[in-house]
């Protein structure tokens, strides 16, 4: 199920809402949670739930195992186990067909290519189960005795298909015990809202757009033309996925859960560095944590490390090339400003940070969309002088002109807009009661907003489904 | 080794890695109170601290180390 559907949101949630509400005690409340989130998940593709169940079952006997043996040898095994048990299930179902694709290429063989519809989330759902096995081996945290605790934790569908990553430590204490403040359920309610309006009134949008200039047309774009599509696919691909994750926080927060932040205002970033810091926060954690520490043949080598992340960070994003290129691309950038330095990096005036960043970034974004490398190759020609279409023509400025509401609300909306009004609630009385009230009523119109939206809308799965 | 002795020891490397010499170190320094100690630059710190106390870190402990109290520990431990 999506959430920015009618459906999730006229039938699913306020029924979600109620029953979890009037359920006690708190044993009935994560059934409820449990029995809710395979249904949300086994919407419209019942037999994937399978597999969901089956990954729970795997990495909680995990767990456990890792937990009953006193030896480390017995427990490194149940660990490699569950390691194996994981990689596979993303290999299979994720890279499968471009690994058949790519070695029937090299090797001209005619294998046959496994036809397999990724599963929504299972890159998401793995990379959790992965860090609870890990941080079990760790002793970061207790195992988990109690299977459904742990199903709990795999299958919340706040989360469960689009992060974002939870870690097991961060709800360990509250699947046990937590409750729904009024204000809890009010932060909550307007960072869904927040969320979805991000989703359904400015990237759903932006990508009618974008799919004009990038989409269809990318070889008899102009360079303005070309800058101008991905720019604005820039700005779709934030507003969609942040949308997400604040659509899950606020989802979380609502059933007591407090999930970690995945962005922080990422277009703010002064470097590369720093984009990775405020950009999917826990996909970025997640290989700091678990992959950066790793040691090649008994040697530490940040230069490895710092590969192998990145190269696992675009493998992660899809099973194509561009998203590889994608992945070291930003592993470059990353390589240069440590070669650099802070030091140095901080005396480059911040115009020229910002500038430098946002075209890496931008660009990024255009290597990101194209998954035909053929179609990149010409785009990435077109962003340049070299392109044969000339500097600027009717189309660009048509669409700008006619979309210049969406696009200034859309760049707007890349600040910090709600901290800058909650510092500004947080000054006196009347301003707390005058952006309380008006923040209820912009939500309440960005809601019904979003649902007109919605009613007549035909393209609406969130883009991070996919991976 | 004491904590002392494995704590100037410490602050050499890290004034070293970090190409700084103003850094001193105490228990509670983190990754916040360095600037140039980011997660990239603790392979290295690591890489070097290891070599000087001819010693190794468990991937847990590099990933979970909160500070240099917590480092000094670990050390201490390791080369008795």
């Amino acid at each position: 199920m999506i959430f920015s559907s009618l459906i999730f949101l006229y039938l699913f949630l306020p029924i979600c809402l109620v029953v979890y509400l009037i359920a006690r005690p708190i044993q009935v409340k994560n059934a409820v949670l449990i029995i809710l989130s395979l249904a949300f998940y086994a919407w419209g593709e019942p037999t994937r739930i399978v597999f969901l169940i089956l990954s729970a079952v795997v990495n909680y006997f995990v767990g456990v195992g890792i937990g009953a043996f006193k030896k480390e040898k017995y427990q490194k095994l149940c660990l490699i186990g569950g390691l194996i048990f994981n990689i596979g299930m993303i290999g299979v179902f994720k890279y499968s067909g471009f690994i058949m694709r790519n070695i029937n290429a090299i090797f001209s063989a005619d294998l046959p290519v496994p036809d397999i519809v990724i599963m929504a989330g299972i890159s998401f759902y793995t990379f959790q189960v992965i860090s609870y096995i890990v941080d079990c081996y760790w002793g970061k945290i207790e195992p988990q005795k109690n299977f459904f605790k742990l199903l709990l934790y795999v299958c919340l569908f706040p989360q469960l298909i689009a992060g974002p990553i939870v870690r097991y430590e961060t709800i360990a204490a509250e699947i046990d015990s937590r409750k729904t403040t009024l204000n809890d359920f009010s932060v909550g309610l307007t960072r869904f809202v927040v969320g979805l309006s991000k989703k359904v009134i400015l990237a759903d949008q932006l990508y009618r757009i974008v799919e004009d200039f990038l989409g269809s047309s990318v070889d008899v774009l102009t360079i303005s033309g070309s800058w101008y599509g991905v720019i604005l696919y820039s700005l779709y691909i934030y507003f969609d996925f942040s949308g997400y994750s604040d659509i899950a926080i606020g989802l979380g927060r609502i059933f007591g859960f407090h999930f970690n932040e995945n962005f922080n205002h990422p277009y703010l970033c002064k470097d590369i560095t720093e984009f990775w810091q405020r950009w999917h926060i826990s996909l970025g954690s997640f290989f700091r944590d678990y992959l950066l520490p790793i040691t090649f043949f008994g040697k530490r080598n940040k230069y490895l490390s710092l590969f192998l992340v990145w190269l696992c960070t675009g493998i992660w994003h899809g099973a194509n090339w561009n998203y590889i290129i994608w992945g070291i691309y930003y592993g470059l950038f990353i390589l240069l400003e440590t070669f650099i330095g802070k030091k140095r990096m901080n005396k480059i005036p911040l115009v020229i940070r910002h500038i430098y960043s946002k075209l890496v970034i931008i660009i990024g974004f255009g290597i990101f969309y194209f998954e035909d490398i053929g179609k990149l190759g010409t785009f990435l020609r077109n962003l340049t002088p070299f392109n044969p279409n000339g500097w600027s023509g009717y189309f660009e400025q048509a669409s700008l002109m006619s979309n210049a509401f969406l696009i200034i609300a859309a760049v707007v909306c890349t600040f910090p807009l709600m901290n800058f009004f909650g510092k500004l609630a947080e000054k006196n009385n009347t301003a707390k009661a005058v952006i309380s009230v008006s923040g209820t009523l912009i939500c309440a119109c960005l809601l019904a907003f979003s649902s007109i939206l919605l009613v007549d809308s035909t393209r609406n799965a969130f883009l991070y489904w996919r991976f | 080794m004491s904590r002392e002795e494995i704590k100037e020891k410490l602050t050499e490397i890290f004034r070293d890695v970090f190409d700084d010499e103003e850094i001193e170190l105490s228990d509670s320094t983190t990754a916040n109170d360095i600037e140039a100690w980011d997660s990239l630059e603790h392979i290295s710190l690591i890489a070097a601290v290891e070599k000087a106390f001819k010693m190794r870190f468990t991937m847990r402990e590099v990933s979970g180390m909160k500070n240099v109290g917590e480092m000094i520990d670990i050390i201490g431990q390791r080369i008795k």
